[in-house]
């Protein structure tokens, strides 16, 4: 029972960040067709951005800081896509991979030079850094601080994209950009803000997950590759389906590492390149233009 | 079209007869600036650079002390450092690069093992003597065994047989439920097997519960820590070091993980500062060169240390200490710094150093040096500012307990 | 993807033909004169470059002139590199049969890679080929017991004449064996075979209706490509004495993708001259103590990328060089001529 417990909270914590890392990415694909490679730079540095910025685990000090490196990445996001992305969209997609690869490189060296090289973590506040005994098992309390944030910012874009007009404006926009842009939606900003949006929700990831999982250089490549899994698993542009496929590496993350934990990992590209085989636009996706 | 054809196979043959006569070959190349220079490359950046830092600095030091003492063979010595960056392959060019470019007569060996052995090949590929004193792994002086390799730290055999000689004596009889976790490279894969074997050896009665292999200098070890804590092991052996030791203990620790397991692991000088009063009560420590244990000499290298760079040397930084001696005593008992007859002079000779003589054994160049073993205590030593070993806790495996013979 | 691209025309009369040999034999007797000029570290450096110019063009047939952009090349590149020294390390197999041996499973890898990743298009595709990529590299870590892992297998492992402090030898090797590699891509690319590549790339529903079998086509292209990877792979053991597992993973099967947009697509040699400056520039700038060379590579990918999609070969073009004293001419000219007139 208590290794039951442990193993959920484990893969629920998991999937959590995993979530809402892959759900920015998955949305910026589904509204504009474009894959950012950058994105995982953008984890990297609302992680990197929280260990500056929460400094001490001063209780409320945390939750501003939290918000601040949100929000700063996803200006940052906005400046990058009026600068460079907007280049980029009509070009095809090697430009693009290519295009977005290189912001990623250029971020990185940034990053490095402000922060060093060195693995940094931050303190969760007091009220949340304890351990939680539930059962016979014990785990760290901010494990559901975690799942808790996954659950908020899923609720969230539930209600956003269902219920306000932003919504389903950027699911027109997938649909069929020209009409909505004829129909007298401003297009351009729609997409500027779409995009903070993504880069939001990626590095509002790394900003919730610092206290458990450290930050460093090479945490850009690392999540970028979990988040293409997640969001191919998904399928590109669904938001449903990153909830799926960060559930399945997830589990696959958890159990496997118990079961064969040397080939934990290729389980994961495995599923990947078998999903993608199948069905090209993933499980739930939406197809290439 | 002949007359171009005819032209290239000119300039091809003119090119080809180049190679005949030294193509590429650079000559003899630097050694004019009349100092006699060292290399060392290691891992001086990221969250393991502490550790590679801790060596230079140790060598640097010795350094400094050889020639204020009129230098090696008369001649000043210098050190050539460069950053792995944990990597093989960068490890292995920038050995060559200090060798071709800088004429290196002696290489200090890196942190981890995967490096070493690139660093080893190339070594013994220009013929010259390298030492290590961090990385470990068994098969550097086994399977790419060189005359120009030395050891001065017990190797993956004999440190995980002096943990499972510690566990054979607390176990007592009862089944003991063990939990590995190590580094998923040579060394960590070497030690868990050396541990195991060595348990086997001694009759212990155990039962492994978990075993895990996190990757080296990564700190999210989630699904690795919540598979070990969901075993409940009584023992966990963990091979890891540095800021990954840390990392471990902070996380494992919000599991209240050591309530009920201890912790037996490589705490050093530099793990216990960076935890401050995170040290779980009860965790055993196991060191290659406690200073506090190795006499007067080795309490003054201490000294000396905090007075140059303002802080606690760690084990690193002694053991690279000893390795410097050691290749200068080798250099003047040969009378040169050729690689050849320096290697050939230390093979089978006992040198002195800080932390006492060590014999280099003559069919592996192995140095001859114990391992130790200690409960950590529950207070930092008033003196230097970290916990060192309960009085009564220390157990010290000899080199004839622990290693294999020739 | 459109372009201009200089390729030769089937009919081309002999005299035309030979005058396109001119360069690339000077170039490789400069490389060869190279070699025997520059100090020693340059020339290991210089071995590299070969190796990653072939990586590059033959990454490039299926990038540049099939208009496949695999993020996986460095799958078949590192199954080459471990063919060598993994038969080296297990049985002591003779290097020449490894040699032999490597593209060859580099093409068998491609073969069933390609068979499944062609089904997809585009961007799928790239990332298909990525976990592909990706794959390889964990299932290389997680076996050990048989790769070495994450250590790494270093060694005496190709034959002494090939080692050693003298770069000369291994570096004439290298050269001789890429060219040969790089003459055999040449052929294929102005082939019929190649001529209907480019078709595919251009527009594929044409190409089917004609009755062409796309799928087979640039499944075959995925496997030439795959071989002569491997070959390089092989090749880089030579340069460097030893095979990583990180010789398979996304980041090396990007270097691929990043020296070809660098050196030029749609210049068959492009890519060999992305390969020259990439290698060189990262040295140069880690040696000098400039250090950010990731900055340096990402602001130059991003500027080729947007400003000069044909890379560097298009900047050193006869077109571009005639264009730009053109303009200067032009601009001479104006000088005398009034305000009004544009």
């Amino acid at each position: 029972m208590d290794s039951l417990i442990l193993d959920a909270v484990s893969v629920l914590s998991t999937a959590g960040w995993l979530f809402i890392v892959s759900a920015g990415l998955t949305l910026v694909f589904g509204a504009m067709r474009l894959i950012n490679v950058a994105h995982g730079s953008f984890y990297m540095l609302g992680g990197f951005l929280m260990t500056s910025l929460a400094a001490s685990s001063a209780g409320i000090r945390f939750w501003w800081a939290l918000a601040l490196a949100t929000l700063v990445v996803a200006v940052l996001g906005a400046l990058l896509e009026v600068t460079i992305l907007r280049r980029i969209y009509q070009k095809d997609h090697l430009v693009q991979l290519v295009a977005t690869f290189a912001m990623m490189l250029i971020i990185a060296d940034v990053a490095k030079t402000i922060w060093g090289s060195r693995a940094r973590t931050v303190d969760a506040p007091a009220a949340v850094d304890g351990t939680l005994t539930v059962g016979g098992a014990s785990f760290p309390t901010y494990r559901l601080v975690i799942i808790a944030a996954a659950v908020l910012v899923a609720v969230a874009l539930w209600v956003m994209l269902t219920k306000t007009a932003l919504g389903w404006r950027t699911r027109a926009a997938v649909e069929d950009p020209e009409l909505l842009s004829s129909s007298g939606t401003n297009l351009t900003l729609l997409r500027t803000g779409t995009f903070a949006l993504g880069a939001a929700l990626a590095a509002f990831a790394g900003a919730v997950v610092s206290p458990q999982l450290a930050v460093a250089p090479g945490s850009d490549t690392s999540i970028i590759v979990a988040a293409f899994i997640v969001t191919v698993i998904g399928g590109l542009g669904s938001i449903p389906g990153a909830a799926i496929g960060a559930l399945v590496i997830g589990l696959a993350q958890t159990i496997g590492t118990s079961v064969a934990p040397s080939w934990a990992a290729t389980s994961i590209y495995l599923a990947m390149i078998l999903v993608l085989a199948v069905r090209p636009s993933g499980l739930l996706g939406v197809a290439e233009r | 079209m002949r007359r171009t054809a005819r032209l290239a196979v000119l300039a091809m043959v003119a090119a080809i007869t180049t190679a005949g006569c030294g193509y590429g070959d650079d000559g003899d190349s630097g050694g004019e600036d009349g100092e006699i220079k060292v290399g060392i490359s290691t891992t001086l950046t990221g969250s393991l650079g502490d550790i590679g830092n801790g060596g230079r600095n140790g060598i640097e030091l010795a350094l400094a002390d050889l020639n204020a003492d009129g230098g090696v063979l008369g001649e000043q010595v210098s050190l050539v450092a460069q950053d792995d960056d944990l990597d093989p392959a960068r490890g292995g060019e920038n050995a060559r690069s200090m060798i071709v470019e800088d004429d290196v007569k002696a290489i200090f060996g890196p942190v981890a093992s995967s490096i070493a052995a690139s660093e080893e090949a190339v070594a013994d590929e220009f013929q010259v003597p390298i030492f290590f004193f961090s990385s470990n792994s068994a098969a550097l002086l086994n399977d790419t065994f060189t005359e120009y390799a030395f050891q001065v730290v017990p190797n993956t055999v004999m440190e995980p047989r002096a943990v499972a000689a510690y566990l054979a004596e607390k176990s007592q009889g009862t089944t003991v439920r063990i939990g590995t976790f190590a580094p998923d490279y040579s060394f960590g894969h070497d030690s868990v097997d050396g541990f195991l074997a060595a348990l086997d050896a001694l009759d212990v009665d155990y039962e492994v519960v978990s075993q895990q292999f996190p990757a080296l200098d990564d700190p999210n070890i989630g699904p690795a820590l919540n598979d070990l804590v969901a075993a409940s092991p009584d023992y966990v052996y963990n091979a890891q070091y540095g800021n990954d030791l840390v990392t471990f203990t902070k996380q494992a620790s919000q599991f209240n993980f050591f309530d009920k397991t201890t912790l037996i692991a490589m705490f050093g000088v530099k793990e216990l500062e960076a935890l401050g009063d995170g040290v779980p009560p009860g965790t055993v420590a196991f060191n290659r060169a406690p200073f506090w244990s190795l006499g007067q000499e080795a309490t003054d290298f201490v000294t000396r240390y905090q007075a140059e760079y303002d802080e606690l040397p760690s084990e690193w930084a002694l053991l690279a200490y000893t390795a410097v001696q050691a290749w200068a005593e080798g250099v003047e008992e040969a009378g040169t710094f050729d690689g050849e007859p320096v290697s050939d002079a230390l093979s089978g000779a006992t040198v002195s150093t800080i932390r006492g003589d060590i014999t280099f054994r003559e069919c592996d160049h192995q140095a001859e040096v114990s391992e130790y073993l200690g409960e950590l205590a529950d207070k930092p030593d008033p003196e230097y500012g970290v916990p060192l070993w309960t009085a009564g806790s220390e157990f010290e495996a000899t080199f004839d307990e622990i290693s294999d013979p020739c | 993807m459109t372009g201009s691209v200089r390729d030769v025309d089937l009919a081309t009369p002999r005299r035309r033909r030979v005058a396109n040999l001119v360069g690339p034999v000077a170039l490789l007797v400069a490389m060869v004169v190279a070699g025997g000029v520059l100090p020693a570290t340059d020339v290991f450096t210089l071995r590299l470059v070969v190796v990653y110019a072939l990586f590059a063009l033959a990454t490039n047939l299926l990038i540049g002139y099939g208009g496949l952009v695999s993020f996986g090349q460095a799958a078949f590149f590192g199954a080459g590199a471990y063919t060598i020294a993994l038969g080296w390390l297990h049985w002591e197999t003779s290097f020449w049969l490894t040699l032999v041996l490597a593209p060859f499973i580099g093409g068998l890898l491609a073969l069933v890679v390609g068979a499944i990743a062609l089904r997809t298009r585009r961007l799928y595709f790239a990332l298909l080929t990525l976990a592909f990529s990706q794959l390889f590299y964990v299932v290389a870590n997680a076996g050990y017991e048989f790769t070495k892992g994450a250590d790494g297998v270093f060694g005496a492992i190709v034959p002494e004449f090939l080692r050693g402090r003298n770069p000369g030898n291994g570096y004439l090797f290298i050269l001789a064996v890429a060219s040969l590699a790089a003459l055999a891509l040449w052929k294929v690319t102005a082939s019929p075979f190649g001529l209907v590549l480019r078709a595919t790339r251009e527009n594929r529903e044409r190409m089917e209706a004609l009755g062409v079998n796309v799928y087979a086509h640039q499944l075959m292209t995925f496997v030439i490509s795959g071989f002569f990877c491997a070959l390089a792979g092989a090749l880089y053991v030579v340069a460097a004495g030893s095979a990583t597992v990180e010789l398979l993973d996304w980041g090396q099967s990007g270097h691929a993708v990043y020296m070809t947009v660098i050196g030029g697509m749609y210049v068959f040699l492009g890519p060999a001259l992305g390969a020259l400056a990439y290698t060189f520039g990262v040295d140069y700038v880690t040696q000098s103590g400039l250090g950010h060379w990731q900055l340096f590579l990402g602001l130059a990918l991003l500027g080729m990328v947007i400003f000069r999609p044909d890379g560097l070969a298009g900047l050193l073009s006869p077109a571009t060089w005639s264009g730009w004293v053109a303009k200067l001419r032009g601009r001479a000219d104006r000088g005398s001529e009034p305000e009004g007139r544009r």
